[in-house]
């Protein structure tokens, strides 16, 4: 591809590199110009000021004690330094504004942990109304029930620790595998049955419904949670089934009973009656996002993405996943970046020096917990068009309340689970896995991809061989980078890093924009 | 004790995929259908005219193209599969059929389908790639019966001509029956203190009726059965009686292996045993048979796979329920290396048994071939069998 040069003077500080030293903050923040930086400074002032909130709300002191991942959170400001490092101008803005509001979301899932936990707040009257999902859930099924409160229970302990502080599962692992878990299942169902085995969960809500996705481990993993629920707490959990070969038009009833089953079991457990009108509210709000997303994608497809990078990645998946349409605040949001998206691309935006390669991230991916995604387009010129975990629901479902609607409803609730985010890749055949990144690298312009190679998902590197020979066979370069999740004792950040920069030297030939941060010395870092 | 008149040919059957009576019925001219995973409705590839085979990798050596595939992160049942497939070892088969069972497996046939690997010579040889229910309840019943009906039944029918009525399920399930009657009734003998058969020949037997044509095999399990009727057991007794737990195990070898510590395999719940596999389909008049055939391979099974909490308990309390039938002194629970499903099952398996039924219980993971890291498992087989041995002196004083 041709090289898109960046023709806009880069105020502030040019050689990232002298940022980084082997502590666990950086040496100094970065210096983006006087307007950027003020702008920064804002935003970490309001980042503060969210996380005040959270300090002051019910039975905050008592879990700050009685839960290890709560000191996690004190690293937040570092996390969002990590997602922004180099930006300037508008993709240093729609950073901020998604980042923002996903900080925003998990400091009110733990309000609500915290507030309905018996250990904490020990509010009965708020648990009773709450329904605890997995953290990789689209809660589709909970659209029609206002009423209720949603709580994302292993996010604050598991997923969101784990983007702020790198070792912040390693506890977990290791409880699990004393245990008797072995070492190579997925890290990340292996940390949520650890949380569990530790009885580090917090215990709230009238029920809980746990589902099949993303993979094997992660359905498994939800037995040893589901059995400390029910037989120790008394919380009983419904496994709602999602199919996996989800493509197929055959398994759409099954898939669509499934999500009857959940709402039923809700019903009787909470006592809550389905709402119509609240669920085609929901409908027509997820529609939005999708429409957003896709328009994102468009224009990604272009010389001048705007919005990508590990925040393009979080941000769908706190929009899908445990929101699906039940915040009014979210289009709203939506509407905001889009401003900025349309203004950045008018003024050709670019987020580092030059473009030099378009590519796709593949595979299930630790992008969060590294600023790999950001690194690579400001070290190599490689800019990450998009990754898989975004790549999710394509259609728009049913948004008006009439009498066919409302049976097609069940479909397309299921249609959304079954699309879930990494699922609806990880499962489907290799149709979905293989065949659909190569139409998407076409549809991107993309003439890279950067393959997340995680060790312990089975149904990624089991296509490994098929990447290899269909990459080959198209003229696209692909670069394996491996990684074990959320253990970086398997891979550190600067192995992962290395594998990237040894295929841009080896086989590209090519040398670094910033050689000053090639090799970093943030392993040690938070 | 005296050799089984026909142990030795059904030693040679376990030891070739495509084995003296798979070829015999391939020159009968019948269809041969080739399968994986215990969750597939077996008799539906033993109707007239075709004939099922659970597909298996005996002596797999080194998997050295699979791990290029695969790469070496996945179980190696998986990879032995596809090596062997590379290696020519299924062009037998007349289609593949697979169940998105476990991801691992699933990846397996994809991998085939995707490199040819399957080369039988005929252009009409498919793959079909089914779903299978995730719950042991009416709406899974119903989701197999679909996927039954769309990719085994009529790929078969379409593509060879067989017979998909219900009468000839109905004929097809009785022949299951047959045999599943003969294993349960050879089975039987284990129960016994001395018992007339060892627990490595009669898994070499289970294991003969999963990868061969059923039919071609009820003259010698007949014969079997009336052998060990008078069939003098040994009277060196062993130091414990033990239930085999686990996923796919296909290697006669680790039985063969566990006795050599002394102790007997009493019973067999995994993936190529007869429990659950071999027990007989029950059919009745009033419901067409494909949906009864369903019913009976979604309640029965005892996958992992299967998420519903009721049948989480359930499994601990099927192998409670086995061990209490057969005796057994001790359970084993085994898991192959890198299986995701029974790496978990395994130690909830294992911690279950032993806090909340009170067994001992020795929880491993193996290789595909136990051949390749024998010493290491005898070492452990030895020490529990000790273990149930101190036990039981224990409880004796």
């Amino acid at each position: 591809m041709d090289t898109v040069k960046n023709t806009k003077n880069i105020p502030g500080d040019q050689q990232l590199g002298v940022l980084y030293n082997d502590g666990k903050v950086r040496r100094r923040r970065e210096w983006r110009g006087f307007k950027d930086t003020m702008y920064d400074f804002g935003q970490w002032l309001h980042l503060w000021k969210i996380m005040l909130g959270v300090s002051l709300s019910k039975g905050f002191f008592k879990g700050l004690f009685r839960y290890r991942w709560m000191i996690n959170y004190l690293a937040v400001p570092h996390m969002i330094d990590k997602f922004t490092i180099g930006q300037r101008d508008e993709t240093l803005r729609i950073t901020h504004t998604a980042i923002g509001y996903v900080v925003k979301d998990v400091a009110v899932t733990i309000k609500r942990c915290l507030r309905g936990d018996t250990r904490c707040g020990n509010d009965k009257a708020f648990s009773d109304k709450c329904v605890l999902v997995d953290e990789n859930a689209m809660v589709s099924y909970l659209m029609g029930f206002p009423g209720l409160t949603v709580v994302q229970r292993e996010v604050p302990p598991m997923f969101s620790a784990n983007l702020i502080n790198q070792n912040s599962a390693v506890h977990y692992i290791d409880v699990a595998q004393t245990y008797g878990i072995p070492g190579d299942v997925c890290p990340m169902p292996e940390t949520e049955a650890g949380i569990s085995i530790d009885d580090d969960f917090v215990v709230m809500g009238k029920c809980a419904v746990q589902v099949n996705t993303t993979c094997d481990g992660s359905m498994l993993g939800n037995s040893i949670i589901a059995k400390r629920l029910e037989k120790e707490y008394g919380i009983p959990a419904y496994q709602m089934a999602s199919p996996l070969r989800h493509r197929n038009e055959d398994v759409q009833d099954y898939a669509a009973e499934e999500i009857k089953g959940a709402i039923r079991f809700i019903e009787e457990q909470t006592g809550e009656k389905w709402d119509w009108k609240a669920y085609f509210e929901c409908a027509h709000r997820v529609n939005m996002t999708t429409r957003a997303r896709l328009e994102w994608l468009d224009i990604n497809s272009t010389p001048y993405p705007q919005f990508f990078g590990a925040v393009f990645s979080l941000y769908n998946d706190t929009n899908y996943l445990g929101n699906c349409g039940r915040s009014t605040e979210f289009p709203l949001i939506d509407q905001k970046i889009m401003q900025l998206v349309h203004k950045g691309y008018e003024r050709r935006t670019m987020m580092g020096q030059e473009y030099r390669h378009r590519c796709m991230v593949w595979g299930v991916q630790p992008q969060y917990v590294i600023d790999m995604l950001y690194w690579m387009v400001l070290c190599w010129g490689v800019v990450p068009l998009t990754d898989m975990l975004s790549m999710v629901i394509e259609r728009e479902i049913a948004e008006t309340d009439t009498p066919e609607n409302r049976e097609q409803a069940y479909y397309d609730m299921a249609y959304l689970s079954e699309n879930m985010i990494m699922r609806n890749h990880t499962h489907g055949g290799y149709e979905t896995m293989v065949n659909e990144l190569w139409e998407y690298c076409e549809r991107m312009n993309a003439d890279m991809v950067m393959m997340w190679e995680h060790m312990s998902c089975k149904s990624l590197v089991a296509m490994h061989g098929q990447f290899e020979e269909q990459a080959r066979e198209r003229g696209i370069h692909l670069v394996w980078v491996s990684h074990d999740l959320c253990d970086p004792r398997v891979y550190s950040r600067s192995a992962i890093r290395g594998q990237f920069s040894q295929y841009m030297r080896a086989v590209m030939q090519e040398e670094p924009l910033d050689p000053t941060i090639e090799e970093l010395p943030d392993d040690l870092a938070w | 004790m005296r050799d089984l008149k026909h142990f030795l040919f059904f030693e040679e059957l376990v030891c070739s995929s495509n084995n003296d009576l798979v070829r015999k019925a391939k020159e009968q001219g019948r269809v041969c259908a080739a399968f994986v995973c215990e969750n597939t409705p077996e008799p539906l590839f033993n109707l007239k005219g075709c004939f099922g085979v659970r597909l298996t990798a005996p002596n797999t050596g080194s998997t050295d193209i699979a791990n290029y595939y695969m790469t070496s992160l996945l179980c190696e049942t998986s990879r032995a599969l596809l090596e062997r497939a590379i290696e020519g070892g299924y062009n037998f088969a007349d289609c593949i059929i697979a169940p998105d069972g476990c991801t691992m497996m699933n990846r397996c046939i994809e991998n085939m389908e995707l490199a040819r690997a399957v080369e039988s010579g005929s252009d009409a040889f498919f793959y079909e790639h089914m779903e299978i229910p995730m719950k042991t309840d009416e709406n899974g019943v119903a989701l197999l019966v679909r996927q039954c009906r769309n990719h085994i039944l009529t790929p078969l029918n379409r593509t060879y001509g067989i017979d998909i009525s219900d009468e000839a399920m109905r004929e097809a399930v009785r022949s299951h029956n047959e045999v599943c009657d003969l294993i349960r009734q050879i089975g039987e003998f284990r129960k016994a203190d001395k018992p007339a058969i060892t627990g490595y020949e009669f898994s070499v037997i289970v294991l003969a009726t999963y990868v061969c044509p059923k039919d071609l095999l009820v003259e010698p399990l007949r014969e079997t059965l009336e052998e060990l009727k008078t069939r003098e057991p040994d009277e060196k007794g062993y130091r414990a009686r033990l239930l085999v737990v686990g996923a796919e195990m296909d290697d006669p070898e680790f039985i063969r292996l566990i006795e050599e510590c002394g102790a007997y395999v009493c019973a067999d719940r995994y993936c190529f045993g007869s429990f659950p596999g071999r027990e007989p389909i029950e059919l009745t008049e009033g419901e067409d048979v494909l949906t009864q055939i369903c019913r009976h391979y979604t309640y029965q099974c005892q996958c992992p796979r299967q998420m519903n909490m009721d049948k989480v308990y359930a499994r601990k309390a099927y192998v409670d329920a086995l061990a209490k039938e057969y005796g057994a002194d001790g359970i084993l629970y085994n898991q192959i290396k890198f299986c995701d499903p029974w790496a978990y099952e395994r130690v909830t398996g294992a911690a279950t048994l032993r806090e909340e039924y009170g067994y001992p219980v020795l929880s491993v993971d193996r290789p595909y071939n136990i051949h390749s890291s024998a010493g290491q498992m005898r070492t452990r087989v030895q020490a529990f069998v000790e273990s149930i041995e101190v036990k039981k002196l224990r409880e004796a004083r």
